[in-house]
């Protein structure tokens, strides 16, 4: 037995070899699915992120008009830019909770209610 | 509410500036309040044709967020209203104002395109202005972006130039349409045997709207008196029986209904 479970063993940890790799190829196409659909990947790390006309040219249709939206507005909720861009509000948080994830538009909470802004200062 | 409307176009020279002073002009006559912008920071040209020895400040100074709107605008209602205002906002026409403005960084040029946005708040609601008219830099640059995106309506002006119509066809598909604006051609410059009659005009139209996917607003032809007076008169005003100032007419009518 001792023997035939010593024969096994290569076998065994090849096996948890080829379990590992296949663990970590997966994690790595989460990975490079998450950097596809990151643009902040795609730029120098040196240049800021930030909601300039180029920026918003290079941005897919959805994301554009509510990028735009919230350049208007300056600061605002789910709510109100979608009431701009007549779509629902759901959408346009999702839109708006992903140009946050891509570093271009920043949250901030009071009470109950999340504002969406482009920058601080514009209220100035 | 106002609208804003911006001027345009792929090359340089195609005539934005001539054109925007003559619709100031134009809705200006009609009774209407408006202000005119020279948003052409890297050839400043509108503080010629509007000589003003006291600019308080430039429109530079406005988007560098150092000088109130209010400020900027210069009254010109005397010597252009016509029982409404007339204002005009300049940019700084000295090299050290276009080697500054040529060195902003992207960061400038986004809050420069909140404070043009806000200028719908500013002027247009509050000031109740009817038209704000942009004149701007030819080509894809910072300036002229903003300004397309903070207007209602763009006026795309081109020429018959081979390479300025596959511009303007490039700037449709990767500016114009991505923004989902109001926006329309003004063919400029037609020599006028191409226009003698109405047969001639049909098969310019036809080829026009084969080339290009915007709607063609108007087609004005090029008249020799108007480049021999080179700027220093403004015909709309002047000279109310030219027909450049009745193609003027129909060309305001059109964006009053767009």
């Amino acid at each position: 037995m001792a023997y035939k479970r010593m024969e096994k063993s290569p076998t065994q940890i090849l096996e948890k070899i080829k379990e590992s790799l296949d663990r970590l190829n997966e994690k790595m196409d989460v990975f490079i699915e998450i950097q596809k659909h990151n643009p902040r990947t795609d730029l120098d790390q040196s240049i800021p992120d930030v909601l300039d006309v180029m920026t918003l040219l290079s941005l897919p249709d959805h994301l554009r008009k509510t990028a735009v939206a919230l350049c208007k507005l300056g600061q605002a909720t789910a709510d109100e830019v979608a009431e701009q861009t007549k779509r629902a509000r759901a959408v346009e948080s999702g839109y708006l909770n992903q140009l946050m994830l891509m570093g271009y538009v920043k949250k901030e909470r009071k009470g109950r209610k999340a504002y969406f802004y482009v920058e601080k200062e514009e209220k100035e | 509410m106002g609208k804003i409307i911006a001027f345009h176009s792929y090359k340089g020279g195609t005539g934005k500036t001539l054109l925007s002073i003559n619709l100031a002009a134009t809705y200006a006559k009609h009774g209407k309040s408006v202000c005119l912008f020279d948003l052409d920071f890297r050839a400043p040209s509108l503080h010629v044709a509007f000589a003003s020895d006291g600019v308080e400040c430039w429109l530079n100074e406005y988007l560098n967020g150092t000088c109130d709107i209010r400020k900027v605008l210069i009254d010109l209602s005397r010597q252009h209203g016509n029982g409404g205002k007339f204002y005009v906002g300049l940019a700084n026409p000295t090299t050290e104002a276009i080697r500054d403005m040529s060195a902003k960084d992207r960061k400038w040029e986004m809050r420069a395109l909140g404070r043009l946005l806000s200028l719908k708040n500013s002027l247009l609601n509050d000031m109740h202005l009817d038209y704000l008219i942009f004149d701007t830099s030819p080509g894809l640059q910072y300036s002229s972006i903003n300004a397309i995106v903070s207007a209602d309506v763009v006026l795309v002006v081109t020429s018959m130039d081979s390479s300025d119509i596959k511009g303007t066809q490039r700037m449709t598909q990767e500016l114009y349409d991505l923004f989902e604006k109001k926006t329309g051609i003004l063919l400029n410059k037609v020599p006028a045997e191409m226009l003698t009659s109405n047969a001639q005009k049909k098969s310019l139209y036809e080829k026009l709207n084969s080339i290009h996917t915007l709607p063609i607003l108007e087609v004005i032809p090029c008249f020799c008196d108007i480049l021999r007076a080179g700027g220093t008169h403004i015909f709309a005003e002047e000279k109310p029986d030219h027909p450049f100032t009745v193609t003027l007419e129909k060309i305001a009518t059109k964006i009053e209904k767009f």
